[in-house]
């Protein structure tokens, strides 16, 4: 959370964008769909934004 | 956090209670999500209320698990779900509200009042103590943003936040100036909290968040003109990251530290130490440009400009995004060092014509004007 440059590359270990099994069921880059899904369900959404890097 | 947080067991009771959600900022088709939903670092995560697409809270940086429960308790009290709030929870979800909309003066001044009416017991405080932190760091308020991190680090100490908190709080420190009177006592208690940290037992600690301590002690140990010592914890820090990556069970959790252990290496003038893994993790993982656009960077250190442009040239075939600046402005700094200008040149205007092509979102103005000026005004 660090905005220096150490910071950016902090930030980098946890966004590594390398697939693995994730425990949670995340819709990927549809942003319409987990909106409508939500309203539906009556959820709140939990949004992650990442990098590649 | 995808590695190693959201595959972890422990988080199986949340998966019901919100929609999931993860946004690869890098993309192009993402940019109208970044318009709704700005970032200033990466990861920040959100919880939205679906009604109305109102942020309810936001959390900046790698979570572990302990603290991600934490916030997405938080985050599902305040959008309506469990039990209701009392005054307490009021001034959080203001500040958090504000901290949301990037106000980040506005959030740190609701923080501090938050906190004033939060024992230092709370579930809540280390998360507020954290944003508390990056709100004054990004509105350049440093010697509060350091002193808050010092009275908060006792309370901190065993808890999950510690690391980032000294880590932070020495971090801007460092960034206070010169003239200020308190500036020396606050970075010497602040790199006293690291060391008790780097020092002390790590479990429940983030490696990403010792890894950034480490780096910030490190330059620390600089800015006081310590020699030896910075390179007696930049060997440690790429120490504790070779541990950390051999503890490693797949490709993904070795490779998830490549991007930190090139940095300690290049740090001291290492960069020969970081050829084998990045080496590994292109094989590994072929369709990924960050490898070969880090081997880029070891070669460029150890002057073997071919070999430097051989790996740029693999990194750009993968690239996309914002990230291809990066690659780009790499490239034309070896060609710098190589001593042909022209092709520096060519390289700079690419990048100005990408950085021209990107959605808003995704490049500053700022991030332009700068590329404009190093093409006009060349080294």
């Amino acid at each position: 959370m660090r905005t220096s440059s150490a910071a950016i590359l902090a930030a980098t270990l946890a966004t590594s964008g390398l697939s693995t099994k994730e425990v949670l069921p995340f819709i990927a880059d549809d942003y319409p769909r987990a909106l409508a899904l939500a309203r539906a369900e009556k959820k709140p959404i939990f949004l992650e934004t990442w990098a590649p890097w | 956090m995808r590695a190693f947080v959201f595959t972890d067991k422990a988080l199986g009771r949340q998966a019901g209670r919100f929609v999931w959600l993860s946004i690869n900022t890098e993309k192009r088709e993402n940019a109208p999500v970044l318009a709704k939903y700005p970032i200033q670092a990466s990861p920040t995560l959100f919880v939205i209320d679906p009604v109305g697409e109102k942020v309810v809270l936001k959390y900046v940086g790698a979570a572990t698990v302990t603290q991600l429960q934490r916030i997405l308790d938080d985050g599902a009290r305040t959008a309506g779900q469990g039990r209701g709030g009392g005054k307490r929870d009021e001034l959080l979800a203001k500040a958090d509200a504000f901290y949301s909309a990037g106000q980040n003066k506005e959030a740190a001044e609701a923080y501090r009042a938050a906190l004033e009416s939060m024992p230092t017991t709370s579930p809540s405080f280390p998360r507020t103590v954290e944003s508390l932190l990056f709100a004054l760091s990004v509105s350049r308020q440093h010697e509060t943003c350091a002193a808050v991190a010092q009275n908060a680090f006792p309370h901190l100490r065993a808890s999950p936040s510690a690391a980032n908190v000294a880590g932070s709080g020495l971090a801007c420190a460092l960034a206070m100036d010169k003239a200020v009177p308190t500036k020396a006592a606050l970075v010497s208690a602040l790199a006293g909290d690291a060391q008790k940290v780097l020092r002390g037992p790590r479990t429940g600690l983030s490696v990403d968040d010792v890894s950034g301590l480490y780096q910030t002690f490190a330059e620390e140990r600089g800015s006081a003109e310590d020699t030896a010592g910075k390179t007696r914890v930049l060997e440690e820090w790429a120490a504790y990251l070779e541990a950390e990556a051999a503890k490693g069970k797949t490709p993904e959790a070795r490779a998830a530290f490549d991007a930190h252990r090139i940095t300690a290496y290049l740090e001291l003038g290492q960069p020969e130490r970081g050829i084998p893994m990045l080496e590994a993790s292109e094989r590994d993982f072929p369709g990924d440009y960050n490898p070969p656009a880090r081997l880029a960077l070891a070669y460029r250190g150890m002057k073997k400009y071919d070999e430097a442009l051989a790996a740029s040239d693999r990194a750009l075939a993968r690239s996309y995004g914002p990230r291809k600046l990066v690659i780009l402005n790499a490239r034309a700094d070896i060609f710098d060092r190589k001593g042909d200008a022209v092709a520096a040149r060519k390289v700079r205007e690419e990048a100005l014509a990408w950085a021209e092509s990107l959605p808003k979102e995704q490049v500053s103005e700022r991030q332009i004007a700068a590329l404009k000026k190093q093409v006009e005004t060349p080294k």
